[in-house]
């Protein structure tokens, strides 16, 4: 793996305009950082312009205002040090799942062995074993979803960014997935930026979570989950607290019954 | 975890090793009989009409007549050589219009210049038919072969030009996004993701063509030449040999049907990662 760096997001602002029409600003003023191997999650209502910061990291959009810097360097375009899952799994139907996991590898340096040994690898961390050739069409959603993941790790990333993967799959599915997700960070120490606008999901998972807010697309709050040890218990009361916390800085819940929480 | 307990559906790539003898079961099975019983109640129909002399046989020979008429067509005279010299023709026409067609389809549906440079011209040329074509081209190129090849390969190239240009522009942007952050060249782009993309709507412009170029071969060897199956239809027509003309059509309708499925096959085959609405 390439040597994990960190990402630093400074003072970044997207409009879009278009002639006729009102300029939209979709994301103003942001700043952040995400240290090497660290969880961060974007939560925040649609419009707030996560998805937006999120193709900026990956590359996908070189017009912005601001820098967003890796190891000290502007992005500039997409690049396989940065990995990401849609939402939609975005599997080609036309690929078996070792296909589509090694499209990833293309344009890698590894040999055609290596390159069959990490997708196997690659397969095995996600749990899809005995699949490796089946067509998309064949997978459930939340296998499909694992797939995805793969493909986004084969490469070797430093930096997985994750836009709202979970969003499309079944409560039950999701949690598992979630689950299967922070096994998967453990495992491979990758720092993963994930994006959603599941508040549960983002305490969860993170160690920092960024709440985000609409009109214009905004960061508002930055939180520290300093949660135990040990699997999160999602019905907790600091569980709670946190969730309150980062509600009502979205503006979803009205402060006046808010017990003050970690507040980073 | 939860994949253990999943299973592929019954679509799992282990059917594709299924052996011919299978495969024609199924074909044969009942459920496909249905089919046949449309084609049976027609020759019912025509043995009463022959039976009870409803048509003179001058103009509607009794069935058993044009099998008769089949077999000395195929023994006395030279049927054999007749089709297959429409076979060819065929073949050739379809090969070179589609490979010209999926040539500058895809260099058209790659550039946005290339297909303002051809669309022009492309759009009037599409609109004088074949048959339209055929009298200059025969001054040109002579009663043989030659002529007809070319005429059968312009009214194949244009659907297969027209689809796999719309297949092409109409890759899913999400596709092109993704080549993108596996920071895919140009060239690997059109490999891996445009082309596999744009081949279910290239597939099925092929079957069409397919049947199109037969039907035209008909026209084109009973306006000029001395020899293939659409020689054979007119030359019966002048003779008065029903019997012959009627073997004629029977054996251009199952040959149709014949190309039609091999088409189809080839096509599933092809789309095997494909999955739509199966009726």
């Amino acid at each position: 793996m390439a040597e994990p760096g960190r990402l630093e997001v400074k003072a970044v602002s997207k409009s879009y305009s278009a002639p006729g029409r009102a300029r939209v600003d979709a994301l103003v003023n942001a700043s952040f950082n995400v240290e090497p191997g660290a969880f961060v999650t974007l939560v925040g209502p649609s419009g707030c312009g996560k998805s937006t910061l999120l193709r900026l990291i990956l590359g996908l959009d070189k017009d912005y205002d601001g820098d967003i810097l890796l190891h000290g360097e502007r992005i500039a375009g997409t690049s396989l040090s940065r990995g990401i899952v849609f939402q939609d799994h975005r599997l080609l139907p036309w690929m078996t799942l070792e296909q589509n996991i090694g499209l990833a590898l293309t344009n890698s340096t590894l040999s055609p062995e290596q390159q069959r040994r990490t997708i196997q690898s690659h397969i095995e961390l996600v749990g899809l074993q005995g699949f490796e050739k089946a067509y998309p069409h064949e997978l459930s959603g939340g296998m499909a979803q694992r797939g995805a993941i793969a493909r986004g790790l084969v490469g070797q990333p430093e930096i997985l960014l994750l836009d709202e993967p979970l969003g499309a799959l079944d409560a039950l599915t999701r949690v598992r997935l979630q689950e299967e997700l922070l096994r998967i960070w453990r495992a491979e120490g990758v720092t993963m930026i994930l994006v959603t606008h599941d508040v549960d999901e983002a305490i969860f998972l993170s160690d920092t979570v960024i709440v985000m807010n609409a009109n214009p697309g905004r960061i508002v709050k930055q939180v520290k989950v300093d949660l135990p040890p040990g699997p999160r218990d999602r019905v907790s009361t600091e569980f709670a607290a946190l969730k309150r916390e980062i509600l009502v800085a979205m503006g979803e819940v009205v402060s006046h019954a808010a017990p003050q929480a970690v507040e980073a | 975890m939860n994949t253990l307990t999943q299973t592929l559906p019954s679509t799992a790539p282990a059917s594709e090793a299924s052996s011919f003898g299978t495969k024609l079961q199924q074909w044969l099975a009942p459920s496909r009989a249905i089919g046949f019983l449309l084609p049976a109640g027609v020759l019912l129909l025509w043995q009463t009409a022959a039976s009870l002399a409803w048509i003179d046989p001058v103009f509607l020979p009794a069935p058993i007549k044009v099998v008769e008429a089949f077999f000395k067509m195929l023994t006395e005279q030279k049927l054999l050589w007749d089709f297959t010299i429409s076979l060819a023709l065929v073949s050739q026409g379809f090969l070179y219009g589609a490979f010209a067609a999926l040539v500058l389809g895809v260099a058209a549906g790659l550039s946005k210049r290339f297909e303002q440079f051809l669309s022009p011209t492309f759009d009037t040329i599409r609109h004088i038919p074949g048959i339209a074509w055929f009298p200059l081209i025969v001054l040109w190129l002579g009663l043989g072969a030659p002529a007809k090849i070319l005429v059968i390969a312009k009214t194949v190239f244009f659907p297969v030009f027209l689809n796999t240009l719309q297949g092409i522009r109409s890759v899913d942007k999400s596709y092109i996004e993704l080549a993108e952050v596996m920071t895919l060249t140009r060239w690997q782009l059109v490999r891996k993701i445009i082309l596999p993309a744009a081949t279910p709507t290239i597939m099925v412009s092929l079957r069409y063509a397919a049947g199109l170029a037969w039907a035209l071969v008909v026209v084109a060897e009973g306006l000029s030449g001395l020899e293939g199956l659409g020689f054979l239809i007119f030359r019966a027509q002048g003779l008065l040999l029903t019997d012959q003309l009627l073997v004629c059509m029977v054996i251009i309708g199952l040959v149709g049907f014949g190309i039609d499925r091999t088409m189809y096959l080839l096509q599933r085959r092809v789309l095997r990662w494909k999955q739509g609405f199966e009726g």
